[in-house]
């Protein structure tokens, strides 16, 4: 008897709850009026969002999105993009390492997935630009693919960004890591000829490309002396990888090493090499050789990659620029002063900011996702980069090639800038058997809007 | 009289059904209600529920401890991935399927060494296993992707769903909408077999072999083969369970499955009650939503979320929260009602037996 009653109870309980639920929908259908409208636009605004480490392991990124939200807000001081002020939401999401702690304020349960939801679902973003890392971003191709967000701008040198025909709204933004494995490749055998190549790589996209990039390049690496490390294994604080991985390619006499690594782990290298008394030609990613980031001593030397201009350079206009853009507004940079250096970061984050202002400035007063895209792969964009930025159809993958660059020391104190000492810009292709060419060093102007 | 008992059986099972569906169908209701992130939480929650029904079998009704099941999860949750990557057309019940056979043979290869041990030595023994798994999906690249995992096409919502829905966000809400309800509806029927299990006649013997071996060797039954089959259904539902996370995430990574994730799934059970079915659904809503917890009573006492003691607030909440229950409600939060129903009981035949006197 009592059973029945309560089987009663339960199905009129699920009755109800069926009722008001599809009830609750009927009220999105009956306020269908705003259906032709594009997600996060409005008249005055446009809502773009970014997943990014604020903190934890590789919080040093932080910079990057930090950057560009310096450079949105400055644009909206000046009228905004064609009368719509750009907001700019950036989640943490811990390099999508949140459950190993190292650093992570963002909550354990938070992940590259989880904040990207919060993004589309619930902050109705037109799109995501600049999110970063390799591994965090293929987490959610497929999310963004089905969910029909456009993903701008990665901020990570994987080949997976340019795959117009399977993900025809992601876009990534560097160089790719096979053609900075191949630019090496070029450099080592010019510059150390015959001598043994040792390799740590990150265990992701990032290491895998990297390493491809050699190999194509005519690199020959033995297999002993191709290691790896696991960004989640920084949780053990000793970073045990690596300490394995120097004392490795020590005791094979590894000559030359190629890093690609973020800039945390880079440090962690040196400074584990500088203990073992170990000191080879250290050639390290573009995406782990930012002197600041890595903030060390021994790095000094070491051969990098870089599509952006020396930051250095005071002949390039967008040094200056972009120093008088975080120095008038202090908000993203409180503790930036007029003499503090400017950092690969900065420039990285600025460039992208900038390449996406001037895309909705050229596609107009009406903005949607497929005109946005559309307007990305037949634009010149005029940015930061030292190579012209041009997406097509078939590219989506940014910028196509940069300089080899070495660290010196500035003086005898940190900090240490990138030196330039030539400016001829390489380019090449994934794969083997596009050759490496040179491009003419560029310098866009400042567009007048801009400045 | 076989042929009344025989009855009995089947009715108490149509029950079971019956109010599993009730439940189920409560469920995909509140979805609707739910805003579309919610509902994304609440697929995870679904699918960490497979995998403490599990859990709360092997512990609860076993008696044997593990903290091997974020290593059982993704056993299945790589199955799944793996199999999905390179054959995206699959079924997605074949591939359900695939990850609960997957999550069965590995709880076997566990089981046969395990079952010989007790008490801290089988902890050991299924905390090695799922320390090892880790390392194991990042080193061999090639198959599983190495740190970066492996990424599937998200799950297709059937067009004749998005029609429910409206406005620019339409199609997102409706996804979100989806996949939350597919999740439910296969934590719905894992729980209706696991209600069974828990019920049927080797869930009894299961029982006696916790509560008293020699008892349990004195009615023949085989000690080590229940035992082993303990492992082998809790495998298999983290199997599936680890497989429907994948599947409704589109993606499979090592980060998914840190040691401390058999800690969580072991805290989750503790605090929705061990042993009890409807504990494992408390212990998948705390995970779904313990986040948000997080945030309210951040927001409510001040602290900012970005500090070392905000950033570290859910610990603490469920470190409190696991101490509490193990002191006041031994058997969690489903046990609580229980004890409630109980006292009510006891209460209202003191007062009958009371008015009897006068």
């Amino acid at each position: 008897m009592i059973k029945g009653r309560l089987t009663r109870t339960v199905t009129l309980l699920a009755a109800s709850a069926l009722t008001l639920g599809f009830a609750a929908t009927g009220v999105g259908l009956s306020s269908a009026g705003a259906a032709t409208a594009t997600p996060g636009v409005t008249a005055n605004s446009i809502t773009i969002g970014a997943t990014v480490p604020l903190s934890g392991i590789a919080v040093s990124y932080a910079e990057v999105s930090a950057s560009a939200n310096a450079v949105f807000n400055y644009i909206n001081k000046h009228g905004g993009v064609n009368g719509r002020r750009i907001k700019y939401i950036r989640l943490d999401d811990c390099y999508n390492l949140a459950a190993f702690g190292l650093g992570c304020t963002a909550g354990p349960s938070t992940t590259t997935l989880s904040q990207t939801q919060v993004l589309v679902a619930q902050d109705h973003v037109f799109a995501t630009v600049g999110s970063l890392g390799t591994a965090a971003q293929d987490s959610v191709l497929s999310y963004m693919k089905t969910n029909g967000v456009p993903q701008l701008f990665v901020n990570s040198g994987s080949s997976d960004w340019s795959q117009p025909s399977t993900y025809p709204n992601l876009f990534g933004f560097q160089a790719s890591y096979q053609v900075e494995g191949k630019v090496f490749a070029q450099y080592i055998k010019t510059h150390d000829k015959g001598k043994s190549v040792g390799f740590i790589g990150q265990n992701d996209d990032f290491g895998a490309g990297g390493y491809a990039g050699l190999v194509n390049g005519g690199i020959n690496i033995a297999s002993d002396n191709h290691l790896s490390y696991n960004a989640a294994d920084a949780v053990t604080g000793s970073i045990s990888d690596i300490a394995t991985d120097v004392s490795t390619l020590q005791s094979n006499g590894a000559k030359v090493v190629v890093l690609d690594s973020i800039p945390a782990f880079t440090s962690a290298i040196l400074a584990t090499a500088h203990q073992d008394g170990y000191s080879p030609q250290w050639i390290i990613s573009s995406v782990g050789s930012d002197p600041i980031s890595v903030n060390s001593p021994y790095e000094a030397n070491a051969i990098t990659f870089d599509s952006l201009p020396a930051t250095n350079d005071k002949s390039n206009p967008w040094t200056p620029w972009l120093r008088s853009i975080i120095l008038a507004d202090k908000t993203d940079f409180p503790k930036f002063t007029a003499k503090s250096p400017m950092d690969g970061n900065m420039q990285y984050g600025a460039a992208f900011a900038v390449a996406f202002a001037e895309t909705l400035k050229a596609e107009g007063k009406t903005v949607t996702r497929a005109g946005f895209v559309k307007t990305l792969e037949s634009t010149k964009l005029a940015t930061l980069t030292i190579t012209p930025l041009q997406y097509s159809k078939s590219n989506h993958q940014g910028v196509l090639g940069g300089v080899i660059a070495n660290i010196s020391p500035n003086g005898s104190a940190a900090p240490i800038y990138f030196n330039e000492p030539s400016h001829v810009v390489y380019t090449t292709g994934n794969s083997k058997n596009t050759p490496i060419k040179t491009l003419p060093y560029v310098v866009s102007p400042i567009p007048a809007w801009l400045k | 009289m076989n042929f009344l008992k025989s009855l009995r059986v089947q009715e108490t099972t149509r029950a079971r059904l019956l109010s599993v569906s009730v439940l189920t169908i409560v469920a995909l209701a509140i979805s609707f209600l739910l805003p579309p992130v919610a509902d994304s939480q609440m697929a995870g929650g679904a699918a960490i529920t497979i995998v403490i029904l599990g859990l709360s079998w092997l512990i609860g009704w076993s008696g044997q401890i593990s903290l091997g099941n974020s290593g059982f999860m993704a056993v299945g949750a790589y199955a799944a991935g793996i199999w999905a990557h390179h054959h995206a057309t699959t079924p997605l019940i074949f591939t359900f399927l695939l990850a609960t056979v997957a999550g069965a043979l590995s709880g076997l290869i566990i089981a046969i060494p395990s079952t010989r041990l007790r008490g801290p030595y089988l902890a050991g023994m299924t905390l090695a296993f799922s320390a090892a798994i880790t390392p194991l999906a990042q080193n061999f690249t090639s198959v599983t992707g190495g740190e970066g995992g492996l990424f599937l096409n998200s799950l297709s919502t059937p067009s004749w769903f998005v029609h429910f829905f409206s406005g620019p966000n339409a199609t997102i809400d409706a996804n979100a909408q989806w996949t939350a309800d597919l999740a439910v509806l296969v934590a719905g029927i894992s729980f209706f077999l696991m209600a069974n299990l828990f019920h049927s006649r080797t869930g009894r013997a299961m029982r006696l072999v916790r509560d008293n071996d020699v008892a349990a060797e004195l009615v023949g039954i085989n000690l080590g083969r229940t035992r082993t089959l303990a492992f082998v259904v809790a495998a298999s539902f983290a199997g599936l369970g680890g497989a429907l996370y994948t599947v409704i995430n589109a993606t499979v990574t090592p980060q998914t499955f840190p040691l401390t994730l058999s800690i969580t799934l072991l805290t989750l059970m503790v605090l929705g009650g061990i042993g009890t079915l409807s504990g494992a659904v408390i212990g998948g809503i705390i995970y779904a939503f313990s986040a948000n917890l997080v945030d309210h009573i951040n927001a409510l006492t001040g602290v900012n979320p970005t500090s070392n003691l905000g950033a570290n607030m859910q610990g603490i909440i469920f470190g409190a929260l696991l101490i509490l229950t193990m002191i006041f409600a031994p058997r969690g939060i489903a046990g609580m009602g229980a004890a409630v129903q109980r006292l009510r009981k006891t209460r209202r035949s003191a007062l009958a037996s009371s008015s009897a006197v006068d």
